[in-house]
């Protein structure tokens, strides 16, 4: 008895270890451990045993059948795995074909600007306020103390409407509406759209856009205005941009400054970008002027403050080295799709 | 202002190279923008001696010359002229120059023989007989005395000179002139500054035998001075003048108008000589033009007067145009004798304005217009009979009439350091204010910390303490001030709703595959024919800029689809397959026209899509994913935009208000703008979505119990819209409706005339219980009852 069990174990491992497919192994498991499986058989002959032989011999057979079972659970589970990892082989394909389109649009370059920046002045404490686009003589020109008929005047070429209506030709109009409602300390910018009648060419159109920032609060000077400019210049042009005020005159501030920044191209040695300067203009400031204060209500004597008006195209074509404002407002998609 | 370096120096002290000079300026706040040196573009033309003079072999006009050009040995140049000898010094292009002209001068071959450049003539190098004696001889210039050959010629010329032009800012009129700009030198170079000092002699009379003098307003003209004087010897002015006027764009005429002209650049005061011969009762009258008057100026061009315009009127009718322009009358010709001579302040907004209304302008106005000084009428009308008694002009006649409405008292700012230091933010020392303001010639004394700053008329700029800051800051330098952080509490700035609204929707679009656009504010006045408007469409309120930049920007835009519909032509037309854009910006709605007050300014949304994946639906999607993102709850129906096909467009409502409209662009409409595709257009009231006021989200359980899904194979009239199908099913289903689908929409075969097949998936859930087949056999019935009941029947 137990050597016939031991012949039928060494015949079913061969058998197993042989075999090659789950329909095999199926077809052995049968053999040994179905209804009328060898292993079975040898279980129901457990009669013809003497009673005292019995359970010993009972052992041995479900162990063996036990053995058998695991190993052909190993056999299957190995069978399995290699087929999965055929199947997978089979299923190789080229990574170097296309992906398949996601939608994506974007902004345009102007508005990517000017999100950069009101994240920077809002990070420093502005709030963002917004003005009309077409305003009255009196904020764009008189309360910025640029009265009728004033030389000044001939510093922009005015769009008009109707008397004493205009296309703002500024966004310091929106200063005066910021500083009407609101009682200092004042921090705002007014990003938005200005017009001024310039024939169109590489470098002018008569529309484009500015942001204006303004502060107002007691002991607030020049060296603040600096310290705003130096931080916002950092982190558009990089970590090293440098500031320089020069002296300038606009009507509503004083003094005024213009205010160049280190070329971020040649770091200031002087390139073509900025004509061999070192330095690009990028906006002008000023402390606001005692006039403009007065005609919000504010007493010049008490506060004090500063404001600046940033060209957001130029910052735009400069970043992004586009030769042709034009472009700017063409929307050609092959151009859009760039940013 | 142009102004020529050498002639400044006869003002003041320049001891540093122009380069500096100017760089120094422009941190004094005198933008520099440009410097022309004389000369410039003469490159590589050297003196040279001639050593000996050959005939040429093949040609009976030409020389072959052996120069001496200051190389180890002769050069030969071949030249055609005839006035020239041996031992001549004359000027050389070498191989290799460039003339004033532009020409290019090389080596090469003239008839046979080796020419190594070119002998010059005087108009070659752009001279004069002014620049140099003999330069006008046709022929080569020959050049005086013996220099060195291969001495630049631009050195032996004298062309040393060189014009800068500085840009002087609106509030510095008093440095529109030589002295001005000379004694902002002087203090930023800190050196010696002085201004001529007028001294003459007179011819004895007495003015009043010559002239009366009245001044009817002197609210426009606060100060007149006028001269006379006879016996004028009209001749060319000498030739330093001459330089100067040129140097700073005006043109030399004779003597007399010349002195004016350099009276006005030296000191900034314009001035204006009569003929005294014409002016009719020998009487000045400063007055306002009567209506119907008119004159006719010197440039020969007549003008109609308006009342609040003033003149300079003779005893009968205007003779100038007060501070703009001489009449054609009394001009000064070569044979006038006498001469009246005015110097005057008018009042600047007045000049001005009436420059703006005759369309005229000349250095006089726009000096006047920038403003003058009352005190300097006085200077510049001495300085300009000194001139007449030094260039020997004529006879000065004595005595002078100044009529003006009074002269300003000297004006005082009393502020202490501090105050002035407060506005920038450095410490500068007290004695350097008081240098820096003394040497602008702003004098001050300082007692403790306040300072007494006494304003001359000149500099009616300074008004307070924060000119003064400029002032003191703008010499001191400007890299004097170091930045700071922002002092006071930092905390984070805030967005307006809408803006944070609008970024929302912005992002959207771009997730859907939009491009945001750009595009002007202003469109063509033909912008409301070309889209079919109505008649009586209020969109068709345009308005209209008064001096717009040509017809197709002469409107403010009242809505966005005609820039959308450009752009969209731009992109088809250059073969771009297909494209999705969107802008958002404002319209422009007028209350009434012409308008009177500030219009609305709407926020608006357009979108605009084409290429062969996109329908109405598409277009559809997307702006229901704006109206989801708004919170709003959504109507669609039939609209009639005339610029929109007629059996695809919509209009959709939004919380019961009109919000959008959208569809397929007419053909017709596309056409005129040079589309050929199915393009479609949304215009959006962004105004109306973003008062909208969401629903704050509140979280809802997901589902306790299962679904059950039922279909609906239906069958209904062709034009029976689904959207009604939908409403039926949906009142059918009552709460328990999840959600519905459309599956399938068809006609054709197996259709009845005239009908279609419509298939939805209906889903039901309960949020009490699994719903028990009795349920969902209710709802079911109830749902094709509602189906019936709208014209459709389940298909058999």
């Amino acid at each position: 008895m137990k050597e016939k069990l031991e012949a039928i174990k060494a015949a079913a491992k061969s058998a197993v270890s042989a075999a090659a497919g789950e329909k095999e192994i199926e077809e052995l498991r049968v053999k040994y451990l179905g209804k009328k499986g060898e292993l079975t058989a040898m279980l129901k002959q457990m009669g013809s045993l003497a009673p005292e032989e019995r359970p010993a011999a009972g052992q041995l057979v479900n162990e063996a059948k036990q053995w058998l079972e695991s190993l052909i659970a190993q056999k299957k589970e190995e069978l399995k795995s290699k087929a999965t990892e055929l199947k997978l082989k089979a299923e190789t394909i080229d990574i170097t074909m296309p992906g398949k389109e996601v939608a994506a649009g974007g902004l345009h370059p102007i508005n990517i600007v000017v999100n950069d920046m009101i994240d920077i002045f809002q990070s420093m404490g502005f709030d963002v306020v917004d003005g009309p686009e077409v305003e009255t003589d009196y904020y764009n020109f008189e309360c910025l103390n640029v009265p009728a008929d004033h030389p000044a005047r001939d510093m922009q070429d005015t769009f008009y409407l109707a008397d004493g209506l205009l296309l703002r030709t500024q966004t310091s109009a929106a200063q005066i509406r910021t500083m009407e409602n609101r009682r200092p300390p004042i921090h705002a910018i007014c990003p938005g759209r200005v017009f001024r009648a310039d024939e169109v060419d590489a470098t002018h159109s008569p529309v484009f856009h500015q942001l204006e920032g303004l502060v107002v609060d007691k002991g607030i000077t020049m060296c603040d205005l600096k310290g705003v400019l130096e931080q916002f210049a950092k982190e558009i042009y990089g970590s090293d941009t440098k500031v320089r005020f020069r002296p300038s005159f606009f009507p509503f501030t004083e003094p005024s400054v213009e205010v160049d920044v280190s070329c971020s191209e040649c770091g200031g040695k002087g390139c073509r970008v900025c004509k061999g300067a070192g330095w690009i203009e990028i906006l002008g400031a000023g402390m606001v002027h005692p006039n403009v204060l007065r005609c919000c209500g504010i007493d010049p004597d008490v506060y004090s403050g500063f404001a600046f008006g940033i060209g957001i195209d130029r910052i735009t074509t400069t970043r992004y080295k586009i030769s042709d404002i034009r472009l700017l407002f063409e929307n050609d998609k092959r151009f859009l799709e760039q940013f | 202002m142009k102004i020529s370096l050498n002639h400044l120096k006869t003002y003041v002290d320049i001891n540093v190279p122009v380069e500096e000079l100017c760089s120094r300026m422009v941190m004094a706040g005198f933008e520099v923008e440009d410097i022309e040196k004389e000369g410039d573009n003469i490159k590589n033309v050297v003196a040279a001696k001639i050593l000996k003079i050959t005939p040429h072999e093949n040609s009976d006009h030409l020389q072959i010359c052996s120069m001496d050009v200051g190389a180890d040995t002769p050069v030969q140049i071949v030249t055609g002229a005839q006035n020239i000898s041996e031992g001549d010094y004359v000027p050389a292009a070498l191989d290799g120059s460039y003339l004033p002209n532009g020409a290019h001068i090389t080596a090469g071959k003239l008839r046979g023989a080796e020419s190594n450049g070119m002998l010059c003539s005087g108009e070659e190098l752009g001279l004069t007989e002014e620049d140099y004696e003999g330069a006008s001889v046709n022929g080569i210039l020959i050049l005086k005395g013996a220099p060195a050959p291969g001495t630049d010629i631009r050195e032996v010329l004298g062309l040393d000179d060189c014009v800068i032009d500085f840009k002087i800012t609106a509030n510095r009129p008093d440095c529109n002139c030589f002295l001005g700009v000379a004694k902002e030198i002087s203090v930023v170079l800190g050196t010696k500054f002085s201004a001529p000092k007028p001294e003459y002699k007179t011819a004895g009379r007495n003015i009043s035998d010559y002239i009366s003098i009245e001044v009817h307003n002197f609210d426009l003209c606060p100060r007149y001075i006028g001269r006379v004087v006879t016996n004028l010897r009209i001749k060319e002015s000498p030739e330093w003048m001459k330089k100067a006027i040129t140097a700073s764009g005006m043109r030399p005429i004779n003597n007399i108008v010349d002195i004016t002209n350099f009276v006005m650049l030296e000191t900034g005061q314009p001035m204006h000589a009569f003929n005294y011969n014409d002016i009719r009762g020998h009487k000045i009258i400063i007055r306002n033009a009567e209506a119907g008057e008119s004159i006719t100026t010197l440039d020969g061009k007549k003008y109609d007067l308006k009342e609040d315009m003033l003149v300079i009127a003779d005893g009968e009718q205007p003779s100038c145009l007060a501070g703009i322009m001489g009449g054609k009358e009394s001009e000064i010709e070569n044979d006038t004798t006498d001469l009246f001579l005015e110097s005057a302040k008018f009042r600047r907004d007045n000049i001005r304005h009436t420059c703006r209304a005759l369309g005229i302008r000349t250095e006089a106005s726009s000096r006047y217009e920038r403003g003058t000084d009352i005190m300097n009428v006085e200077y510049a009308s001495e300085r300009a009979l000194q001139l007449i008694y030094e260039l020997d002009a004529g006879d000065i006649i004595d005595g002078a009439i100044d009529i003006n409405g009074g002269l300003p008292e000297e004006r005082v700012i009393k502020v202490t350091t501090d105050k002035i230091l407060e506005l920038v933010g450095v410490d500068v020392p007290d004695e350097k204010i008081v240098s820096i303001l003394n040497s602008l010639g702003l004098p001050t004394d300082i007692n403790g910390k306040e300072l007494t700053v006494r304003v001359p008329s000149i500099r009616d700029d300074i008004e307070g303490r924060a000119d003064l800051a400029e002032e003191v800051m703008r010499i001191y330098g400007y890299d004097h001030i170091v930045g700071r952080p922002m002092r006071g509490e930092t905390v984070r700035g805030r967005k307006l709703p809408e803006r944070i609204k609008t970024d929302k929707i912005k992002a959207f679009l771009c997730g859907a595959g939009a491009y945001e656009i750009a595009t002007y504010s202003f469109i063509g006045s033909g912008a409301a024919d070309t889209l079919l408007l109505d008649e009586n469409d209020e969109r068709r309120n345009q308005i209209k800029i008064i001096n717009p930049l040509g017809d197709e920007y002469s409107v403010l835009r009242t809505q966005l689809t005609t820039s959308m519909l450009t752009v969209l032509s731009t992109n088809i037309n250059r073969k771009i397959p297909s494209g999705r854009f969107f802008e958002i910006s404002k319209r422009f709605i007028a209350e009434s026209l012409p308008i009177t007050e500030q219009p609305d300014e709407l926020a608006t949304m357009a979108i605009g899509i084409y290429g062969e994946d996109e329908d109405f639906f598409t277009l559809k999607g997307i702006i229901e994913g704006v109206m989801k993102l708004c919170g709003a709850h959504t109507q669609y129906e039939r609209s009639e935009e005339p610029y929109l096909h007629p059996g695809r467009q919509a209009l959709v409502k939004a919380n019961n208000t009109p919000a959008v409209v959208f569809g397929e662009v007419h053909p017709a409409v596309a056409a005129s703008y040079g589309i050929d595709c199915r393009v479609y257009t949304a215009e959006i009231k962004l105004d109306m979505l973003l008062s909208i006021n969401k629903r704050k989200t509140v979280y809802k359980p997901l589902p306790k119990y299962p679904a059950v899904e039922r279909d609906f194979a239906l069958l209904c009239d062709k034009e029976l819209p689904v959207g009604t199908l939908e409403n039926a099913i949906a009142k059918g289903a009552g709460r328990l409706l999840e959600s519905i689908r459309l599956f399938d929409v068809y006609s054709g075969s197996q259709i009845p005339e005239g009908k279609k097949s419509v298939a939805y998936s209906v889903w039901l859930r309960s949020a009490d219980g699994t719903l028990s087949d009795t349920e969902i056999e209710a709802v079911s019935s109830a749902i094709i009852k509602n189906l019936e009941a709208a014209g459709a029947e389940l298909r058999k």
